[in-house]
This record gives C-alpha cells, structure tokens and sequence, in this order.
C-alpha cells in the first residue's frame, strides 16, 4: 500500500521548496502546478477508494515517534476529513492557474507559500495525534503571515501582525487546553499519549466539572477566534482585504477551525460540566455572526470587505449547525465549510479581477461592468447567487440543512438566525446592482474581461458549486457517516 | 399510459432548451427562439395527454418519487390541480415565445432572453409537478431568481437593475417565511415520528404531511399570550410566502415596478410563471388551511383587501402597463378570496380560484400582449400620449376589447352566455356573500363587489384613452407581424369562449383533487378537525345577488364612457396636484416612500447596517487597546533583552519548570 497520506502531505511541502529554489516566473508556476496536480491525482485516488459508509479512519498509517511523550505520527482520514482534503486539492490547483499571468515580485516565494500552505492544511485534517495537529496548526500561520506582509495591499503590515497575534494567541489558549487533557489524562491513566482519540476518550474521567469546562472552553476558543465568530472576528476584514487575492482565497479554503469543532469540541461537549451552556454560546455566537455579519457586510464601501463580512456570516452557519446536536444539522455544518470554500474562492477571485482591471474596490466607483465583463458578470453572478443561498448550488443545501435540522434542539437560535437571510440577499444584490449593472462609469476606463486562464479556474469552481448544489451526495454521504460517528461518540460521552 | 413515463420531461425538456439557448443560441436562427419554443411545445403536449387521460380517469395520478439526498426526494405528483396548471403554463408560456420571436427581434441579447424565459418556464413547471414541499421550495426560489434576471434584463438602465433587486428582496421576505414555515412543519414531523425516519419514507411529501394534519393540529404554542396550533403558524407562514409571490397586500410593491423589463416578461410573470405560484401553494396545501380555519379567513381579508386596495391605484395611473400590474395585483386578491371562502365551501373552492386563475392568465396574457404590440408599434406606454390606436392596429384592439371584457366579467347569469371572467370571477363573489351569509361577516363580499366596480371602470378607462378617439401626438405606427398577432387572436378567443364552454367540468376535476385522489382527504372531517363545519354550495342566492357582479360591471363601463370618451364630466378638477384623494392613489399611498426610503433605507441600512459599522469599530478598538498595552509592556521588558545566552538559557528553564510546575498545581487542586 502507497503511503498515500503521508504523500499527500510532503509533496506539496517538497514542491514548496523546489518552488524556492526556482529562479524565474515560469519556473516558479510550473513547478507549483505539477505539485498540486500530483497532489490532486493523490486525492482523487484516495476519494474514489474511499468507503463513505464507513465510520472508521481510512488509510491509516502509524508510526512510533517519540515514545517517552507519547507522540506517535498517526494519519488517518475519515467522512469529517476526506471532503475538506479534496476541497484544497481541487481549488488550490486552479488558484494557481488563475494566478498564471500574474507579474509578481519573488514568485518564487509566492508559489513556494502557496504549496507550504497546502500541505500544512492538508496536515491539520490527517492529523490523529495532538502533537501533530498542533504542529500543522500553527504552521498554518506562516504562508498566510507572508502573503499578506508582502503581497499585501497597502495596509498590509498592520493586518499581517494583527492576524498573526490574534491567531496566535488563540492558538496558545488551546494549546493551553491540549496540554491540560493531556497531562489529566496521563494521571489518570499513567501512560503519556498524544492521540486526539485516547484523549477525547479521557476527557469524561476528569474529576472536576470546572477542569473539564476550562479544558474545553480553552479548546473552543483556539477554534471560534480562528474559524472566527463574532466578538472574536476583527483580525479578518483586515486580513483578508488587504491579502492578495491568492491570499484571501487560501484564507477561505482554512477550514480548520471548523474540523476543529466537529472532530474535537462536539465529542467532548456533552462531558463538560454545563453542556448547555456550551450549546448556547455556540448557537448564539454562530446565530448572531449570521446576522451580525451580514448587516457588516451591508454596511460595507469596500467590495472585497463586503466579501469579508460575508465570509463571517457564513461561518455562523458552522457554529449554528454544531449546535444543532443531531447528524444532519451537524452535516449541514460540514457541508456549508465546503460548500464555502468553493463560493467565496470565486468571489475573491472576482474581486481580484475587478481591482486588477478597474484600479478599485470601492463600490460607489464602479457600476456597469457587466457590458464591458460579460464572462465575469456571468460567473459572479453565479457565485452571489450561490452565496445568498439560492437553490440548486451548494450554498443552500448546507444553510437548509442547518436551519431545519438545528431547529429541533436550538429554535430560537434558528428564528433569530433567519433574519440575517433577507439582509444576506440584500447586500448581494445591492453590490452586483451597483458593480455589474447600470450605466457603466466612464472614468474607469477601458476593462479587459477574464483571461482564458481565469475563466477556466473560476468556471470548474463554479460547476462544481452547480453540481454539489444539485446533487451533493458524493459529499454529503460521507459528511453523514462522519457526523453519525460523532453522534454516537457524544452519545457515548453523556454523563 | 405511456405518456406518464415522460413526465419528468415536462420540465426537463424546457430546462435543456435554457442550456443549448444559453451556450449556442446565438448561432441558430432568431437568436435561439426556436429551442424554447420547441421544448414548451412538446411539454405543452405531454401536459395535455395527461390531462386528457386523468379527464377519463381521475385516479389516475401520476406519482413518482427518486432519492435526492439526506432524507429528502425529488418527484412527480400530476394530479388534476397540477395537471391543469402544467397545461396552462405551457399553452400560455408558448404562445408568449412565440409572440416574443417577433417582439424581440431588434434586441442585441436575444439569446440571453430567451435562455431565461426557458429557465423560467422550466422552473414554473417543477414547482407545479413537486411531489414534496422541498422542491416546490427550491423551484419557488428558481423562479424567483428567473423573475431577477428578467426583470432587470436590460441592466444597463439604471430603473431596471433596481426594480428587479426590489422584486428579488420583497419576494425574498415571503421566502423566508414560506422557509421558516417548512422549518416548523419539518420539526413537527420529525417529533411525531419520534426522531426516526424509517428509509424510503420522505417526511415533506405532500401525502406524508398531510397525513399528519390532525396530530400538527393538535400540537399548540403560546403566542403573545394566545394559544396557536402550529397548523396555524405553518398555514400563515407559507401563506406568508404565497403574500410575496402572489403580490397581496403588504408584500406587492414589487410588481408594479416589474415592468421594467421587456413587455413580455411581464406577461409570463404576470400570466403564468410567477404570480400564480402564492395561489397554487395555497392550494396544493389546502387540506391544511382547511384544518386551520383561521389561516383561511386570514387568507381570505388579505384577498378582499388586495383586490379593492390594488383596483383603487389602477384608476389613476397613466401608463398601460402600470394599470396592468395593478390589475394583476387586484385579480390575485379575487383568486386568494377564493381560496378563502374554503371555509364555508370546502374543497370546491380550489376549483373556483384555480379556475379564475387560469382564465385570469388567458386575458392578462393577452392584454399585456397587446400593450406590448402597442408599444411595439408606437413607442410609447403612456396613455396620455396615445389615443386612437384602434384604426392603426385594429387586430391588437379588437382582442384587447375581448381581454377587457374578460377581466370585467361581462355575461349574463343563469345562461351559458359570458366571458371565460364572467365565469371564473363571479363564482368567488358568490361564495363571499355565502360567507357573508354564514359567518355574518360583510367585508370580503362588500370589498369584492367594489373592486368588481372598479376594475370594470379602469379597463374600459384604458380602452378608451388608449384606443378610441383621435391621436393625442403624432406617433405613426402599425400593426404588428402575424407573430404576435397570431396569438393574441388565440387569447382573444379563448378569453371569450374558454369559460363558457369548460366551467362546469373544470371546477369539478379540479375540486376533485382532494376529494377522491391521491391522498384521499376527507375535506369535511378536516373542518372538524378545525372546529367548523362547511356549508353545500346552494347556488341559489337571489336573482339581485347573481346580478350584482355584472351590474357594477356596466356601471363601471358607463362611467368609463361617460368621462374618457365622451369627455362629458371635467375630470382636471380630480386629477390636480391639489386633490388629496387624487395625491394619495397616484403617488400609490406612499408606499415607495414607506418601503423603500423609510423602511429598507433609512431603517436597515442607515440604522441597523450603520450601527453594526459602528459596533465593530468599537470591537475592533478593544482588540487594538489590547495590543497598544501589550507593547507597552513589551517596551518595558525589552530592558532585560540584554544578549547574553546564558541569561536566556536560565530564563527559558525557569518558565518551563514554572509551566510544568503550574500544569501539576492546577491538576492536584481539581
């Protein structure tokens, strides 16, 4: 058996240094590209092997590393992972084609960072041992620190280091928390082990319910400011504004905090010492994000803050549908990290084309775009359709999903979450109305529409948010596998 | 029935003419215009088949049901009411493409027209065949993002774009209800099942939901301190949906700005692929108004109260095609009145308002078509510059006559002599003065005989200014190809005949619907579950009541006469800045004013988007206060920075003992 795991993991780590290594442009793009694409070929392999009606890890590989700690190397994926793996393979891929043409300071750096970033992610979802998950966490950090620091728009130094501490600090809360269960596990059990299983299994045994609580609530934090949720959210309209638009879209396809929730803080949730206080701040903090960032987005000049604040109104549904407790509202909450990903790369995509060609974001300069960007208006027109949740792309699917499944346990939350759907709508359109339609602002000056290369990455994402939202299965089956394990983890968990 | 196996093709083929037109239109001749109106034909045939075989076998329905994903389904359910229906919009919608050929045949982005109106088609006629109240949702939706596209197909104009952002948001506000609404009835279901969900069952089938009916009925919620059954707050919710699509009264502001967009569209919204669909989910889910009779009188105000509101603003505007929207706004109401009177009639009553709603498409079809053969010809749509149209477009007049009569429902009771109006819009207010009679309240039928008055008075209004009398400005003109005339003719034909002829069995195919198909409902039992008994429709209320209708119906045309073509009252008195009343119905009671600036702008936008703005600057300045002190007292400690590895080394050993020591600490006191 091929190490697939491993691979799909140091390839991209590997063509990351090649990557640096190249001197010129084109050098830099094709070697990027024959990273990702084997990276890809790996993938798809994987998913096509893949049993989604099985809840056990899959091409497990395990290996002793540093026994006297406990630290074992231990990858495995399951229906909680695989799709979010074939998310990053697929779009990162295409990223790189829509940057193709790009003239660019150091790509070698560039595309270097691109590729480091995709096996640290990758690494995070096949990750079964802490140590490791930890590792891959935080080195998360650093591509993206780098792309907004130099890549970055003009307010970039600020933004990099507000999204660098922010997140770090967070980080070190949670790994405040790993250390905690691991050091309670390892009392009570004598036996030091990292492995995220072992240790959620631990979890109950701990004594007091006010450990229990700062375990968990050190955790949750780790994972709200990074997915992130309002209050804790501010590092991102920065973050993501200012990045490139490489950047924004690797910022969109983290969703490791989301993993985070649904492999680490829903199985311990029930053994915590107040369970329902710890429902409702996470359905009222995802509720209110969905609300709360859709009226940001509204109040937005900024075309690429706008898709910013939508980006946090869309991770409330994560946090509403976890909340929701039962295996579909929980899958709807998987569904909407991929569903999201594949959206808002399309639309940082076309924020990016529309700065490129026009020299602005700000809303109130553009309008009428669409006559001189017919392929563009297409495709963002799909992709605001998609985000505002209208059927048949995946954006509704997931929002459905999570409004009537996590209605049964958390009502209120969903009533007040549904407000937010009216004002989702209305920011879409009111920016496609003043962007794309009306009479087109002639001191823009001349525009080109999309290059071959951009239409092509932005039209596969764009088929694929069709044909997920029209038949999501291939994904959802397995998402509903993954979440019936963590379920009945849960329900093995009840004190 | 070997046609029921190409059901499913009934959408599809509609939905495949959307791709090809949308990728190759351009490529084929008329810009595309033959592909859609290819498909409609075919799906208008297989659509006929079926209706004709149900005709002979009314058990005979068709129910077809495939897995989609999850624990929902995709299906087929043709049963007489949708049957109908699937029949209506594809006559109606194919005869509009047809005309379209000829009415669009100078603009540059045909194809694009011709790839949506087939989308929207397509979605229309998924929404009428679900089997489940999932997809209808999500072919709901479909539709309404066709009406977006549409409407603001010529984007370049600044109007457009946002007229179709605001149908697109007030339909969304009925959506959302319509949504919450599936929402409860989901969680109901899935409570009465007891969380499981046995495989191949599909909880939001129509035959599922409504089998459940008594035991949703029964569950209660408080509610501002009134106890509601939840068949209440589900009914009122998806009524809520209907209120947005269906243009009532207060989520109608919409339509009359719909207009925007290419004439034709607006006969397709307007007839047979939007509006109607509040109307068809009222009455695909009747058996649960039924149960819920609150909901159906609520159903029935907001009806009445639609109907006179709307027909009040259509006496003054001076543009052809506003009168036309408000008119349709007005009819929906007469068509939701109908569904309401359920309440004393039963199941009778979706055949009534169904029926008044497909011959209330025949007309409307047909005098938007011909405003739109008028502005074709002319160029122009404000009443006040035309006059005399008829000796330049003497086949465009004589149908609009036709559709005028139709819509003001002249005939004479008690014969089979009437226009397809007479018959469809008389039965209604018949059954609101039985509802009068029997619950002792006036106000549907009082409000329904008013708005009768005035609909007549603001059709012949337009007939006359538009096309009697001389030319008001030289705008030359004439009649328009055999493309458009050809179905304005068919309409104008069936707008006079269609009901005459099918009244009788129509209403009872379609009231069959629930009474001996597929889900066999037992309507009356379904009132008692409500609390209410229903009443059998006597038809015999006196000569005077029969008359009514037609009555006010002639009043109206002679006042129409008497100041528009014989100019013998001075209306420039009323239509005066200085006249309130006149102020108030022109200026449409203010609600642009009320909706737009008040509400969306001022209030969502400038108070609550604005606020938000302001709260995450103060968000975001806690977090910057937070940094400032960190570097502060970074500043501070940079003191000790002092180079010396040997000081590091101490320090580094010291802060992890010190961390290892606290980790141990705090494990030992929990």
């Amino acid at each position: 058996m091929l190490p697939v795991l491993s691979l799909i993991v140091l390839i991209p780590l590997l063509f990351s240094a090649f990557a640096f290594l190249t001197k010129k442009r084109e050098q830099a793009r094709v070697v990027a590209l024959m990273g990702t694409l084997i990276t890809l070929i790996l993938t798809l392999y994987m998913y096509f092997s893949f049993d989604s009606s099985s809840a056990a890890m899959q091409f497990e590989e395990l290996a002793s590393w540093i026994p006297s700690l406990g630290i074992n190397y231990h990858l495995g994926v399951d229906g909680v992972s695989m799709p979010l793996i074939l998310l990053n393979a697929i779009v990162i891929p295409l990223l790189i084609l829509f940057t193709w043409d790009d003239v660019r300071s150091t790509p070698n750096r560039f595309y270097g960072l691109i590729l480091a970033m995709q096996g640290a992610v990758i690494g995070v979802f096949i990750s079964l041992d802490f140590f490791l998950f930890y590792v891959f966490w935080e080195l998360t950090l650093i591509p993206l620190f780098f792309m907004v620091n130099i890549w970055g728009g003009p307010n970039k130094r600020h933004a990099s280091i507000k999204f660098f501490i922010y997140t770090h600090v967070a980080s070190l809360v949670m790994l405040l928390g790993i250390f905690g269960l691991y050091f309670a596990a390892w009392d009570q059990t004598g036996v030091a082990n990292m492995g995220i299983a072992h240790l959620m299994s631990q979890f109950p045994m701990i004594g007091s319910g006010i450990a229990r609580d700062a375990i968990f609530l050190a955790l949750l934090f780790g994972f709200l400011v990074k997915l992130p949720i309002v209050p804790f959210h501010s590092w991102l309209p920065d973050a993501y504004a200012e990045a490139p638009t490489a950047g924004s879209v690797l910022f969109i396809l983290l969703k490791i905090a989301g993993y985070g929730i649904f492999r680490v803080i829903l199985p311990m949730l029930p053994a915590t010492g107040s369970p329902d206080m710890m429902i409702t701040i996470l359905g009222l903090l995802g509720s209110v994000s969905i609300v709360y960032g859709a009226f940001l987005a509204l109040s937005q000049k900024d075309l690429k803050r706008m898709v910013a604040y939508s980006s946090v109104s869309h991770m409330g549904f994560v946090a509403l549908g976890a909340a929701g407790l039962v295996t579909l509202s929980i899958s709807g909450a998987m569904f909407q990290q991929f569903s999201h990903g594949l959206i808002l790369s399309i639309m940082f995509m076309s924020v990016g084309v529309i700065q490129a060609s026009t020299g602005t974001r700000n809303i109130n300069d553009l309008g009428g775009l669409a006559t001189k960007m017919p392929k563009l208006a297409v495709i963002m027109m799909l992709a605001f359709m998609a985000s505002l949740g209208l059927p048949g792309l995946t954006g509704f699917i997931a929002e459905f999903m999570v409004f009537t499944f996590s209605y049964v346990n958390v009502p209120t939350f969903v009533i007040l979450a549904l407000f937010g759907v009216v004002i989702t709508a209305g920011y879409h359109l009111w920016a496609m109305q003043r962007t794309m339609f009306g009479v087109y602002n002639g001191k823009i000056g001349e525009v080109l529409d999309l290059s071959n290369v951009q239409t092509f990455s932005m039209a596969v994402i764009a088929l694929l948010v069709l044909y997920f939202g029209l038949n999501p299965s291939p994904v959802l089956d397995m998402m509903i596998t993954g979440s019936n394990e963590i379920v009945s983890l849960m329900a093995a968990m009840g004190v | 029935m070997a046609y029921e196996n190409l059901a499913f093709l009934i959408p599809l083929l509609p939905a495949l003419a959307f791709v090809i037109t949308f990728f190759v239109g351009k490529k084929t001749p008329y810009g595309g215009g033959l592909i859609p109106i290819f498909a409609i034909a075919a799906s208008f045939l297989i659509s006929l088949l079926i209706t004709i075989g149900l005709l002979q076998n009314p058990d005979q329905v068709i129910s077809q049901s495939y897995h989609w994903f999850a624990i929902f389904n995709l299906g087929i359910l043709i049963d007489p009411l949708a049957a109908v229906m699937l029949t209506m919009v594809t006559f109606v919608s194919l005869l509009i493409h047809i005309y379209s050929v000829g009415y669009m045949s100078h603009d540059p982005a045909k194809s694009r027209y011709f790839a949506e109106t087939s989308l929207f088609t397509a979605s229309m006629l998924s929404l009428i065949l679900s089997d489940n109240i999932l997809q209808l949702f999500i072919s709901w939706e479909l539709v309404g993002l066709c009406s977006y596209l549409l409407i603001g197909f010529w984007y370049q104009k600044p109007s457009a774009a946002s007229a179709a952002k605001k149908a697109f948001l007030t339909t969304r506000i009925g959506d959302v209800m319509f949504l919450a609404g599936i929402i409860v009835l989901f969680a109901d279901l899935f409570k009465l099942v007891n969380g499981s969900i046995p495989d191949g069952v599909y909880l939001l089938r129509f035959d599922e939901i409504f089998s459940y009916i008594p035991e949703i009925s029964a569950m209660n919620a408080t509610f501002l301190g009134f106890e509601v059954s939840h068949l209440t707050i589900i009914t009122l919710l998806f009524f809520g949906g209907a209120v947005g699509k269906s243009g009532q009264f207060p989520l109608h502001v919409w339509l009359p700005d719909a207009m925007e967009g290419p004439t034709t569209v607006s006969a397709l919204i307007h007839a047979a692929t939007m509006v109607t669909a509040g109307v068809y989910l009222v009455a695909r889910t009747f058996p649960m108004f039924i149960a819920a009779p609150q909901s159906l009188i609520i159903v029935a105000y907001v009806g009445a109260f639609t109907a006179l509101f709307a027909a009040t603003m259509a006496i003054v505007m001076n543009d052809l095609k506003r009168v036309l929207a408000y008119s349709t706004i007005s009819q929906l109401g007469y068509m939701m009145l109908g569904l309401g009177m359920g309440a004393v009639i039963g199941a009778e009553a979706v055949g009534v308002s169904i029926f008044h709603l497909i011959s209330h498409a025949f007309f409307k079809a047909l005098l938007f078509l011909c405003a739109g053969s008028v502005i074709h010809a002319v160029g122009t749509h404000d009443m006040r510059e035309l006059g005399g149209v008829a000796k330049v477009m003497p086949i465009t007049a004589a149908t609009m006559v036709a559709a005028s009569l139709a819509l003001a429902g002249f005939g004479i009771p008690g014969t089979s002599i009437g226009s397809t109006g007479f018959f469809s819009k008389d039965p209604i207010i018949e059954n609101a003065y039985l509802f009068g009679e029997h619950a002792g309240n006036w106000f549907p039928y009082l409000f329904a005989i008013v708005a009768a008055l005035l609909t007549s008075l603001y059709i012949f209004r337009l007939l006359f200014m538009t096309f009697a009398g001389k030319p008001r400005t030289n705008y030359g003109g004439h009649e328009s190809p055999a493309s458009m005339t050809v179905p304005l003719s068919i309409l104008g034909i069936l707008a006079l005949v269609f009901g005459a002829i099918v009244v009788e069995p129509f209403n009872k195919f379609v009231s069959s619907t629930f009474v001996n198909n597929f889900v066999n409902m037992d309507i009356p039992a379904l009132a008692e579950v409500g609390n209410y008994e229903l009443v059998a429709h006597a038809g015999h209320e006196p000569l005077l009541i029969l008359w009514m209708p037609v009555i006010v119906a002639i009043v109206g045309l002679l006042i129409a006469f008497v100041i528009y073509y014989q100019k013998a009252i001075d209306m420039s008195r009323f239509v005066s800045k200085d006249n309130s009343v006149y102020k108030l119905l022109y200026n449409r009671y203010y609600q642009n004013e009320i909706f737009t600036q008040l509400f969306a702008v001022k209030f969502v936008y400038e108070g609550l988007a604005m606020a938000g703005y302001h709260i995450d600057r103060f968000i975001d300045g806690i977090v910057n206060v937070i940094s400032y002190l960190a570097i502060e007292a970074g500043d501070s400690f940079r003191k000790i920075q002092t180079g010396v590895i040997q000081q590091y080394s101490v320090a580094v050993i010291m802060g992890v003992s010190l961390l290892v020591i606290l980790i141990k600490l705090v494990m030992e006191v929990f």
